[in-house]
């Protein structure tokens, strides 16, 4: 291939072709990134600034001050960390579910095992939108448990599984089978098979899982909303600084606002730079195979 | 498969045994699959079948999120669907919304996909660039874009006006003739990078060799694009359409964070309308969940019926094709 690719050669009108193509690529990225940029800029300006306007992206005076305000006094430190239990916790419990229940979907036979998948495949395509996110929350506060993140963590897991177990069954399904067979004969139980000799060889598509539940907790907005509606200090980051621009005085902290979304977007943006490739595959694995 | 045996040189009678205890030694450990197991069944059961289920509960309800004003009303909130204008003109703004979407983010990514599909120099960078607004959470992309969109003190007036195209600024997200506009370009660019990833990896798979005869032929990049990439797509394309079809008509976070369905109902798609029913808040809200519930299951079917009728078109296409 890379042979091949060597050998074209472009004519003059052609290259003139591919370099206002490549000046088109160029325009169309900076149109992509300004209002990331705007954003990240715009959180080291002073709030005058800000509420004057105007056209200029960079900050005239760099001030961290922002950050500080709005890590002590706007509780986004709390933020932060309930948007990191968030995360984490989706990913594990993604992980883990996903992987057993991938395992033995493609391993075993038993009676209703199409039914069991029908209803998985069923509820991918099935959105009735927000109201499935009523009888969840009065399940949780009968339980008591709506004083804690945990029942936003279950039902995010719970609610993003299917993707999941998808893509796993469908690696799962691409390793021999004489591998179990052989583990088995060596003395695994069902469970050490998985857990042992499959689990390590899962290790691809693990990591794509492992990202997209991070980002899915992470980016999760209406369920936190919905269940921190009277608790600010469960809020994750997404829901914390939206309710800053509800709030009366809006217009008022823009450089809070400003610093309270860096916050929420750095980080899934460095683990993007860090693991483009994870998130990419997946996108492209999962509409293959879901 | 691997230690094939001749059938004719056999022993028949030998053969199906170890078969057999294979079998066996596989199906062991019934227990532990289903233990291991249980965890997505009772996840699908407690996070998707019993809020399906609770739907068709409160369907014929009124019922406000207090227990005690819980009571039958039969078809009374059929009948006031049937008569609630708002509801059926946030149906018409969401294939509104949808059309617009559409019209724009599939033709953007589709040529982003074909520029980046020259082998350009960086291109990886660029895929990379576009996939970008995916990763970030929809309602701070909301916000962001309020922010830029902000008649005052917004950027985009701010800029618009230092051109010299615009003199007075802009009320992008306060007047109702252009309000639809912001929230389409917050949605394409946000969304345009999953779709143009689908058609770059569609792409990869059609024979570099098609092309290089094309070039031979003397064919140009428009003609190559028009009889070569876009027939060799079609599949990926047919299933990119639905997925933006689904998805445009899902969406309503970002619309909630940018307009929250304003000024008046110009962006109030119906799932926002729907959420607003559910769990409303503030001062003009009345919650009606079980009217809401309602509301769902329809605007369920009404994506379901678009959806049916595109494959339905898309069947039709193929046989003319």
């Amino acid at each position: 291939m890379a042979k091949n690719k060597a050998q074209i050669v472009y004519s003059p009108k052609q290259k003139a072709i591919r370099a206002l193509l490549w000046l088109l690529l160029v325009c169309v990225s900076i149109l992509v990134i300004f209002p990331v940029l705007y954003i990240i800029l715009g959180s080291f300006k002073e709030n005058q600034e800000l509420l004057l306007g105007g056209s200029n992206i960079f900050p005239q005076k760099w001030i961290t001050q922002n950050y500080i305000d709005a890590w002590n006094q706007a509780n986004f430190a709390v933020y932060t960390k309930n948007s990191l239990l968030l995360s984490v916790g989706v990913m594990v419990i993604s992980l883990v579910v996903a992987s057993m229940a991938g395992y033995v979907f493609s391993r075993k036979h038993f009676p209703g095992k199409e039914v069991i998948y029908g209803i998985f495949t069923a509820f991918m395509f099935i959105n009735v939108g927000s109201v499935s996110l009523r009888p969840l929350y009065e399940l949780a506060t009968k339980l008591k448990i709506n004083t804690s993140l945990w029942p936003v963590v279950l039902f995010s897991a719970g609610g993003g599984q299917a993707t999941y177990i998808f893509l796993c069954r469908g690696y799962v399904n691409s390793v021999p089978k004489e591998l179990d067979e052989a583990a088995r004969i060596d003395g695994c139980s069902f469970f050490q098979t998985y857990s042992r000799i499959i689990m390590p060889m899962l290790k691809p598509v693990l990591a794509t899982i492992a990202i997209l539940s991070f980002r899915q907790g992470w980016n999760e907005y209406i369920m936190p909303r919905v269940f921190t509606m009277t608790n600010d200090s469960l809020r994750p980051l997404t829901v914390g600084v939206n309710m800053l621009k509800n709030a009366g005085d809006g217009a008022a902290a823009w450089n809070i606002m400003f610093a309270g979304a860096t916050i929420a977007i750095i980080p899934i943006l460095v683990v993007f730079i860090c693991f483009s490739r994870y998130f990419m595959g997946g996108l492209t694995a999962g509409a293959v195979k879901g | 498969m691997s230690n094939y045996v001749n059938p004719q040189l056999a022993p028949t009678n030998r053969s199906p045994r170890p078969a057999n205890k294979k079998m066996r030694l596989k199906e062991s450990g019934g227990l532990a699959s289903g233990l291991m197991l249980a965890p997505s069944i009772i996840f699908l059961a407690v996070c998707s079948v019993y809020p399906f289920i609770w739907i068709f509960r409160y369907i014929t309800f009124n019922y406000d999120g207090i227990p005690a004003h819980t009571r039958y009303t039969g078809l009374r909130n059929f009948t006031t669907m049937l008569a609630d204008t708002k509801f059926w003109s946030s149906v018409g703004t969401t294939f509104e919304y949808a059309l617009w979407k559409l019209v724009f983010i599939i033709p953007l990514a589709l040529v982003m996909a074909v520029l980046l599909n020259q082998k350009l120099r960086g291109s990886s960078f660029f895929r990379g660039v576009f996939f970008m607004p995916t990763v970030i959470s929809s309602s701070i992309s909301g916000m962001i874009f309020t922010f830029i969109f902000a008649t005052g003190n917004g950027i985009l007036n701010g800029i618009l006006q230092n051109l010299g195209i615009i003199n007075q600024p802009v009320g992008w997200l306060t007047d109702t003739a252009v309000v639809m506009a912001a929230v389409i370009i917050m949605s394409v660019w946000a969304g345009f990078g999953n779709y143009m990833l689908y058609f770059v990896t569609g792409m990869t798979s059609i024979p570099e060799d098609v092309y290089e005869s094309s070039r031979i032929d003397g064919a140009n990049g428009v003609q190559t694009f028009f009889k070569i990439t876009l027939p060799m797509l079609a599949p990926v394309l047919k299933v990119v359409l639905m997925l933006a079809i689904t998805g445009a008509f899902k969406d309503y976070e970002a619309i909630m964070v940018l307009t929250n369905g304003g000024p008046g109902t110009r962006t109030n798609v119906m799932f926002l309308y729907i959420y607003n029913l559910i769990f409303g808040t503030g001062a003009n809200a009345t919650r009606q969940i079980g009217y809401g519930a309602l509301l769902s299951l329809v605007a369920a079917v009404i994506v379901g019926a678009v959806t049916i009728l595109y494959n339905i078109v898309a069947k039709k296409l193929d046989d003319v094709v």
